[in-house]
């Protein structure tokens, strides 16, 4: 399940700003930034929007799970944290979102610090339900004070990010790019060596004079900051926060995507999040077995493909230009 | 003094379904390592089906329940040897193949039977007054008399039968009880099986009260998973426990405060008993 690195990356010099490492992510932002020329309707730009801020939620689950193998199968308390968070100060107090998103983001990475630390202990089966668990609490919460969280129904008129849906586009664009991209930089960074070292061989890394405790709280804390934001960002993208997301529902589809995109890549996740988003709403044509062909296609995946979508696709690329650059060879 | 009573006769009947679940998810965890977070979907299965074939349908009882809970048990092998014996290596990917099945059985029911909740004609109809007190209805004495024969001869099943001790066997030693001929990959199989009938039951005696929906597994998993690990995982007589003091605690808190703070309390529960003791009540250290 854990992947090894990708060809791609061992190909290429190490250094992680590279620029030709990149060429590829350069060439998606620029398509997603030069998108609204052509696409007019907004139904489309819409779902793009929650694309983007699904491909946040999934790659910062990724950063926490898939590079550092701690297993969380309770993202929505970092995505409903951040999400009521900005609710909370935007429905009562009509903070403006600038001040929110930022504040929702730090809620969550207060979460995360205190999932975290019990999580320090915790493996496997009993890590996996500390954040059920967790997450199970702010969903319970909402449920005692329903007076003020809206309850089952959530808050409706939350404060608009801007009334120009390309706008809009433009920031969930903006937050993608800096969120990934942060990511992405991190991962390929020594940094990123340490969390892999965890994952592989927790004792070994702590041997080799790794601080283990301080790295496994400072991802809490981090992909829970990326998922708070996102969260945050999407009650104000929909003008609306509900118990939807705080549901266990949502933090089982964030593991099931990112686990389809390719575990421990980040760009798999990513990939993911616009591609099931979008085959989502293609099957909405056959709305009753839409969910039931896109969660039977994940089970199909973890048995056949476990490395993932994305990793597969790469390698098999991969494969294909080599045979054709040097067919004698092979 | 009524109150009291009240608590304590649906306080039973709670922990009875959580025991049902929770045994069967011990067991299967305790023998085969596999965190089956598809469990309480099985319990949904059976629930749907004993709907589909009792209430629907208008067959006779014991038939209709001997034909869900034998289906499910099917599902359930069909589950273990498809899906989670390939990937059993791995705990990670078996709790990730889990939960997409679950999703996958709630989307399955929710396409046949859409998103409303189903109410099933009770097995029964009486209502009865238990110490000259307590008003309760025949479908929640039932579900809790069944409960503890079922328990009652599971425990009898596992430690004096042969097939029991070699459940055992491989629970204890999986290398050692293949060299006393004992199939590791078959008993998982059985175990399987029995666990699935384990919640297919406790769905189909609990659904005529609580009604079926497709988002029914949510809410027990966590429960379940909570009383597992407070008894210690793998261990009968702690999960037992577990589910007794999960099931009162909930049932205290919703009298004395609300329903919805039940479910925290139980959470606190398990959170402390994380941070305190990882291994739970009667639990084994973990390797």
């Amino acid at each position: 399940m854990m992947n090894q690195l990708h060809g791609l990356e061992q190909s290429l010099p190490a250094s992680p700003l590279h620029w030709k490492r990149f060429r590829a992510h350069f060439a998606i932002v620029i398509l997603l930034l030069l998108l609204p020329v052509f696409v007019k309707s907004i139904y489309v730009i819409d779902l793009l929007i929650v694309c983007n801020v699904w491909a946040v939620f999934l790659s910062s689950w990724d950063l926490l799970t898939g590079y550092t193998g701690q297993i969380s199968f309770g993202h929505s308390l970092f995505i409903g944290g951040g999400a009521y968070t900005a609710g909370f100060l935007s429905f009562y107090l009509h903070v403006p979102f600038w001040i929110t998103i930022p504040l929702g983001g730090c809620v969550a990475a207060i979460l995360g610090f205190g999932l975290g630390l019990p999580a320090l202990r915790l493996k496997g089966p009993y890590l996996a339900l500390a954040t059920f668990a967790a997450s199970a609490v702010l969903h319970g919460l909402s449920a005692v004070f329903w007076l003020y969280s809206g309850g089952e129904d959530g808050l409706y008129g939350v404060g608009p990010l801007t009334r120009n849906y390309f706008v809009k586009y433009y920031w969930s664009v903006a937050l993608m790019v800096v969120c990934s991209g942060f990511l992405l930089f991190l991962v390929n960074s020594q940094y990123g060596l340490i969390l892999k070292s965890i994952r592989e061989d927790e004792s070994g890394a702590e041997a080799s004079g790794i601080n283990v405790t301080k790295y496994k709280l400072l991802t809490f804390i981090m992909s829970g900051f990326l998922a708070g934001v996102a969260g945050a960002f999407y009650g104000h993208a929909q003008m609306h926060v509900g118990t939807d997301l705080l549901s266990l529902n949502l933090s089982i589809m964030v593991v099931l995507m990112s686990v389809a995109g390719g575990m421990g890549t980040i760009i798999g996740p990513i990939v993911a999040g616009y591609l099931l988003i979008l085959l989502n709403e293609w099957l909405r044509v056959i709305e009753v077995v839409r969910v039931l062909i896109y969660s039977f296609s994940v089970v199909l995946i973890l048995l056949f493909i476990p490395r993932g979508i994305v990793p597969t696709i790469i390698s098999i690329a991969e494969t294909l230009i080599s045979k054709i650059k040097s067919p004698s060879r092979s | 003094m009524v109150t009291f009573l009240e608590i304590l006769v649906y306080g039973a009947v709670q922990s009875s379904v959580y025991a049902m679940l929770a045994v069967g998810f011990s067991l299967i965890f305790g023998v085969a390592g596999v965190v089956n977070l598809a469990h309480t979907a099985f319990y949904m299965v059976g629930a749907y089906l004993i709907y589909t074939l009792f209430s629907l349908s208008g067959l006779n009882l014991i038939f209709s329940l001997v034909v869900s809970v034998v289906l499910t048990g099917i599902v359930g092998i069909l589950v273990q040897h498809l899906c989670i014996r390939p990937l059993i290596k791995s705990e990670y990917s078996v709790m990730i193949i889990t939960v997409a099945l679950a999703m996958f059985f709630q989307e399955v029911l929710l396409s046949t039977f859409g998103p409303v909740d189903r109410n099933l004609t009770n097995f029964y109809d009486a209502t009865y007054k238990l110490f000259g007190m307590v008003t309760i209805d025949a479908q929640r004495l039932l579900t809790l008399i069944v409960a503890i024969i079922i328990i009652i001869c599971l425990w009898l099943f596992i430690k004096r039968t042969k097939f029991g001790r070699a459940i055992q066997a491989v629970a204890q030693d999986r290398e050692g009880s293949v060299f006393m001929g004992i199939n590791p990959n078959r008993v998982y199989l059985q175990v399987m099986f029995i666990s699935a009938c384990l919640a297919a039951i406790a769905g189909a005696f609990i659904a005529p009260t609580l009604g079926a929906r497709p988002h029914m597994w949510e809410h027990p998993l966590v429960r379940v998973f909570i009383c597992v690990v407070l008894g210690g995982l793998g261990s009968f007589e702690g999960t037992i426990l577990a589910a007794i003091i999960i099931g009162f605690t909930e049932v205290v808190v919703a009298f004395s405060l609300s329903a919805y703070l039940g479910e925290l309390v139980a959470v606190a529960i398990i959170l402390f008993v994380l941070c305190v003791r990882p291994t739970g009540l009667m639990g084994r250290r973990a390797a």
